[in-house]
Formats: C-alpha cells, sequence, structure tokens
C-alpha cells in the first residue's frame, strides 16, 4: 500500500476541515487501509471506452451491473475520495477489485473497490481530465488517458509506471478535452484546442487551428495518422483589427467527446463543435464517420451551419475576436451512439446542445428522424451524454437547458425544459417525461441533466446540476432513488470533501456498486472534491 | 558617501513603483501589437515559450520607456515624476547604464526563467529591505545603488 505524503499545510487544512463538518456529514465507516494489496486485478473490466461500450451507448447491461429497477433503492453510501480538485474530470475505469482515476492535479491514482485505500498512485501526470481507459498489449493491461494540455499516456496497470507519453502537436495548441479510446492495436484521441480561450486576448488574431481526431499506435504511442475537422484552417486573412493584427479562418469544430466505433463498418464516429471564426465551414456542429483504420472521412452531416463563436464574445460581442455573427454554440458535445434496433437495422442517435436529438443511417449519414427538447443553448440542451438501452429500445435523453448571459439562442425561443426523456430509439417518438423544478436560489441552483447519464438494467442514472444524484425506471420515468450530494463528507483519504454540481462524465454502474464525482466549479457552478461510491448488497457477477 | 538624510522615502519610492508598474505593461501592450509576439497560436505551444516572450516584451517595453533616463539621469519614469535618483552607492554618483539595465532590468525576470522554484518569495524579500535603516532593497545592493532625493 502506498501512503500519501502530505505536507504540513495540508495536514491542517485536513485537520480543520474535519473538525468543521456539520451535521449534514453524510458517515462512512473508518477504513484501516493497511493491509492494501498493491496489484490492482485487471481480469475483469466494466467498461471498453467513456460509452462504456465501443458503441458508445453508455448502458450496462445485467452482466456486468447488479443495480436494476428492484434494488435501486437500496443503495447506500460504500465510501469517498477526497479529491484534490474542485473541478473533477475524470471518468474511471473499475475493475474487479480496483477503480483507476485521475486525481485532479493530484494524479492517477488506483483505489480499492471495497474499501477506497490506494494500492498506487501517479503523481507526476497531473492534468487527467478524460475516461481511464485499458486494453490488453502484449499480456499486459494498459492503462491509456489524456491529460488536458500535456497529451495522452499509456501507464502500466500493475503499478502506474508510465509506458509512453505522446502529444504529437498536430497544431500548436491542442487541447485533449475528449477521452480517447483504445482498440486493437491504436488509441483513438479527440483534438480541440486552446484558441476557443486565446481568443479572450485582443493582440490575439483568432483562429488558425482544427479539431480533429487521431490514431496513435498502442504500443509506442506514434502517431498513424489525424483527421482535421476543417480543412486548411487559418488560410484565409478574414480582416485586420487594431491595424496589424490580422483575424483569420477557418478554425475551430473541436472534438471534446469520445467517439464511438462501428467495429462492423470499420467506422468511427464523433460529432464536433462551433468554428472559431469566420468563414464557417460545412463540418462544424457536424457527426463525423471516419475510417478507423485510415482516418479518412466516410461522411460528414451537419446539423446547425454558420455557427461561429468563442469564448471572446463571453466579454463583448464588440471583442475584436468575436465574431460578427457570434453563436448560438451547438456543439455536438454528447458523443454519438451507435444502437442496433429490435429489427436488426443500425441507427445512430446523437444529441446536440441544441436540444434536438437526431437517428442516422449509419451507412450514408442521412437523418432518419429527429426530435426537439427544451431550447438549448451554449451549456446544453444535451450537453454531455446520452444513454440507449437497446433491452427496452429506449434512448434517454438529458436537457440541461441552464441559462445563460443571451439565451434564448438562434430562433429557438421555447421556455426551458431541463428534465429526463426518453424516446424509442426507431423513431425518435417520446414514451415518457420528467421535467425537473428549481427548487433553491442563484445561478448555480438549477435541476437540470448537464451530465452525461448511464442506464443499467430498466434503469437510469443522472445526475442534477443542482446536486442530487437520481436513478429512474426504464419503462416509465418513476423516481426510484435520489441522494442530495451537496454535503460534507468524510473521506477514506482524509482530506475533507463536498460534493457540488453533477456535471460532465457522470454517473458509472460496476458490478454492485454506483460511482460518482461530485462538484464542477466551472461556469459559475459549484465546485466540489468527492467521489461517492454506493452500493447494493454484493452479487456475484460474472 | 550617501547621508540618511539623502535617502528617499519609502512612501515616495513606492509611488515611483507604482507609476512604473503601470506605465510599463502600457507600453508593453504596444510593443505586443508592434511585435505580434502574442499574435499567434505558436506564442502559446509551451509555458517556456510564452514565459520568454512575456519576459522579452517586458524587457523591451522597460528599457524604451526608461532606457535614456537610464542613461542620462538615473531615473526611471515614476523615479523622476517623484524627484528620485538611483546612484552609485559608494561614489553617490548616477550608477552605470550596464549596472542598471543588465542587473537590475534583467536579473529578477531570469529567476523566474531559470525555473528557481522558491523565486515567488524574492519580490517580498526584495521589497521588504526597504524597512532596514539604508533603505536599499535587494536590488539595490546587487547593484551596489541608493536611490536619493534629487537635491
Amino acid at each position: 500500500m502506498i501512503h500519501r505524503r502530505y505536507n504540513t499545510l495540508t495536514k491542517l487544512s485536513a485537520m480543520l476541515g474535519l473538525i468543521a463538518l456539520t451535521s449534514s456529514a453524510s458517515s462512512v465507516a473508518n477504513v484501516n487501509c493497511e493491509n492494501t494489496k498493491s496489484q490492482p486485478g485487471t481480469q475483469r473490466q466494466y467498461s471498453e471506452t467513456w460509452g462504456t461500450s465501443y458503441n458508445g451507448d453508455r448502458h450496462q447491461s445485467s452482466s456486468n451491473t447488479s443495480i436494476n429497477s428492484e434494488n435501486a433503492q437500496q443503495l447506500k453510501l460504500q465510501w469517498v475520495y477526497g479529491f484534490s480538485t474542485q473541478t473533477p474530470r475524470s471518468y474511471p475505469l473499475v475493475t474487479e477489485d480496483t477503480i483507476f482515476i485521475g486525481d485532479g492535479g493530484y494524479g492517477l491514482v488506483a483505489l480499492d473497490k471495497e474499501t477506497g485505500c490506494t494500492r498506487w498512485e501517479n503523481t507526476d501526470i497531473t492534468d487527467i481530465e478524460s475516461a481511464i481507459v485499458a486494453e490488453e498489449v502484449d499480456g499486459n493491461t494498459v492503462l491509456i488517458f489524456t491529460g488536458r494540455r500535456s497529451g495522452v499516456y499509456a501507464v502500466d496497470a500493475k503499478n502506474g509506471k508510465q509506458l509512453w507519453f505522446s502529444n504529437p502537436k498536430v497544431h500548436p495548441v491542442p487541447m485533449y478535452s475528449g477521452s480517447p479510446m483504445a482498440y486493437q492495436n491504436k488509441v483513438f484521441v479527440p483534438i480541440s484546442s486552446m484558441e476557443i480561450a486565446l481568443s479572450f486576448n485582443p493582440f490575439y488574431g483568432c483562429c488558425t487551428t482544427s479539431g480533429g481526431m487521431m490514431a496513435l499506435d498502442i504500443r509506442t504511442g506514434e502517431k498513424l495518422w489525424y483527421t482535421p475537422t476543417v480543412e486548411n484552417p487559418g488560410s484565409i486573412v478574414t480582416g485586420k483589427h487594431f491595424f496589424l493584427i490580422e483575424k483569420r479562418g477557418p478554425s475551430g469544430a473541436p472534438v471534446w467527446s469520445a467517439p464511438a466505433l462501428d467495429i462492423k463498418r470499420n467506422l468511427l464516429y464523433f460529432g464536433s463543435g462551433e468554428n472559431y471564426s469566420e468563414p464557417a465551414t460545412l463540418t462544424s456542429d457536424a457527426i463525423f464517420a471516419i475510417d478507423a483504420e485510415t482516418g479518412e472521412v466516410a461522411w460528414v452531416k451537419q446539423y446547425t451551419a454558420n455557427d461561429t463563436y468563442n469564448m471572446a464574445c463571453e466579454i463583448s460581442a464588440d471583442h475584436p475576436n468575436c465574431p460578427s455573427k457570434s453563436g448560438p454554440d451547438l456543439d455536438f458535445g454528447a458523443p454519438p451512439v451507435l444502437s442496433t434496433l429490435k429489427n436488426g437495422k443500425d441507427l445512430i442517435i446523437a444529441g446536440q446542445k441544441s436540444g434536438a436529438v437526431f437517428g442516422i443511417d449509419p451507412d450514408t449519414g442521412e437523418t432518419v428522424w429527429s426530435t426537439q427538447f427544451g431550447r438549448g443553448g451554449k451549456l446544453g440542451g444535451v450537453h454531455w451524454g446520452i444513454a440507449v438501452n437497446p433491452e427496452l429500445e429506449q434512448a434517454y435523453v438529458p436537457i440541461s437547458d441552464l441559462p445563460t448571459s443571451d439565451l434564448p439562442v438562434g430562433e429557438n425561443d421555447a421556455p426551458p425544459g431541463p428534465g429526463l426523456y426518453a424516446i424509442s430509439s426507431a423513431d425518435g417518438s417520446t414514451q415518457w417525461s420528467v421535467t425537473l423544478e428549481k427548487n433553491c436560489e442563484g445561478h448555480s441552483c438549477w435541476p437540470g441533466f448537464s451530465a452525461a447519464i448511464t442506464s443499467g438494467p430498466n434503469i437510469i442514472v443522472a445526475g442534477t446540476l443542482d446536486g442530487h444524484l437520481k436513478i429512474y425506471r426504464g419503462t416509465d420515468g418513476k423516481l426510484l432513488w435520489s441522494h442530495n450530494t451537496v454535503v460534507n463528507m468524510e473521506t477514506v483519504n482524509q482530506v475533507p470533501a463536498k460534493g457540488g454540481t453533477l456535471d460532465a462524465h457522470g454517473p458509472m454502474l460496476a458490478g454492485n456498486q454506483l460511482i460518482v464525482s461530485s462538484g464542477y466549479g466551472s461556469f459559475g457552478q459549484w465546485g466540489g472534491n468527492a467521489l461517492l461510491v454506493f452500493s447494493v448488497e454484493k452479487k456475484v457477477v460474472h | 558617501m550617501i547621508q540618511p538624510s539623502m535617502l528617499a522615502s519609502r512612501f515616495r519610492r513606492f509611488v515611483a513603483t507604482i507609476i512604473d508598474l503601470i506605465l510599463t505593461p502600457l507600453l508593453g501592450l504596444l510593443v505586443m501589437l508592434l511585435t505580434g509576439l502574442f499574435e499567434s497560436a505558436e506564442a502559446y505551444s509551451s509555458f517556456s515559450t510564452i514565459g520568454i516572450r512575456a519576459l522579452t516584451i517586458g524587457v523591451i517595453a522597460y528599457a524604451v520607456l526608461n532606457g535614456w533616463l537610464l542613461h542620462t539621469r538615473g531615473q526611471t519614469v515614476g523615479k523622476a515624476m517623484l524627484g528620485l535618483v538611483i546612484v552609485d552607492n559608494t561614489s553617490g554618483k548616477k550608477a552605470s547604464l550596464w549596472k542598471l539595465l543588465l542587473i537590475r532590468m534583467w536579473f529578477f525576470p531570469s529567476l523566474l526563467l531559470l525555473g528557481i522554484t522558491p523565486y515567488a518569495i524574492v519580490p517580498f524579500i526584495d521589497h521588504a529591505m526597504i524597512f532596514t535603516p539604508s533603505r536599499r532593497c535587494l536590488h539595490d545592493r546587487i547593484c551596489g545603488t541608493s536611490v536619493i532625493k534629487m537635491s
């Protein structure tokens, strides 16, 4: 077992925090970690990708989780781990006895699944914000993940030692905010760009970089191919400001979400975001299908045209780097899902920040059906991820509709509709819906579902922006269980923890456990630093 | 020899520093615009690239703003406005330009580039030393200078 070494200040703050714990604190038993084995088991992995399976459906069948509509009410908090950040943004990999997860600026940790005790830690990698995925390479289990600014990492699951690091710099300022996918001999890596934020600087000539998808060799990290979403980025000078600074385009169309893999067609599907600068392209706010072997584009389907936006527009529409037509910033932040219907036909289901959901033919990219929920906006609409239950042939659509300064966006002036919507995967028809009411005050208090959701046997697990983790029944949307995470918590690692906004990657179902990170300090929301692990009575899951 | 009565008051030195701290970045913006050092994505490709370019802009702005005054009168703009002058601590005469430019202007930013971890505390030590009887900050001692009132 590895003992975390704290500096004096951390120890002092930990002691003060413990003293300050109020009666609202969630209580978990003190754990003796001394006998924790350092080597994790890696025979059984409960997810293949961020999207749980390669098709990205965020669904766990009964072979992967024992939590269902019959026992969800029995979920109890098992243990809590305190992160070092108020905006935890890593998604775990769970094996038969270990949870691997990135701990903010601290590093990568391997935690005993039953106790939360640390098996090993790698504190050299301090900007992990993606899912941890794994693949067997030459008989060893290799963990793959990205550092937001630094690049792509491969570490040995046995001991956390780094095997390789890769930052091919397909452009000068890549941002690795999307989760990678490891499949056989390749790692697929989404590429975004820091230019979205660099545009803040009025002395910056926005913008010259493109989003994209990259494939690396899983043994070495060497780049195999790179497919940008914008051709010839920055090749056109569109104007000048302050007499000297050249505005450039086209640019943007970042990819900040995980891809989905169609093994049968050997295609990789992913969504893109808005253009950062003019001229707009036909590839922003679009769904891409590319050849997984070569990166060659099979088809692109755009759903919002002429969407140009960057962070300069948050300062003022008159900022020299804000495009003349700003927004509406309607990315596909939620990855597309490849779903097989009961009639054997495949369909891609994709949700957009606009609040629209589309059924798409995977062979042609043509839209088969579409439907709209709520009003959408910069922070969703559908923000981080939908889930699809193939057994019920249902897709579950979480809607955030968090108000932002300049909503309504575009021509959609519908009222906000934060909630959860169950639709038929086959035709998009609504089967049931749950709308949520605001029950507290302040900007951060919003009941919408921004975080990605996950589904299990007749259940949907979803976290609200106001910090409540909820489980609904798949067949009718009945609320089965709810837990308020915005409380102080005692933690296994003795770091004082409090929950906050539930956002980003969302919950995970694995075996008899439900795992979620609480706290998300971005966009003025509630920070928090808790990794909560709930469980139902243990039952053998094969 | 510098007599205690000749030394600049701490308040005047503080105000002069504030004036320089406002004027130098303002001119730095103009330098940034003219040089284009922060105009492209390449400028932000690594923390060291950002640091080197920021340092370069700061040094150019400082030199353009104060170089001539330092050379001819041993003053920055702020010190000139407050009637202060930098002199050699032993002779009491105008300090050498190379000391003023190469040491005062480069030494402390260079520490940052060298990645010396306790760098953050250096400015505090530097400025805290104004409260010694000689009112000489760390950078004064390294350069062998004092700041006095203009006679």
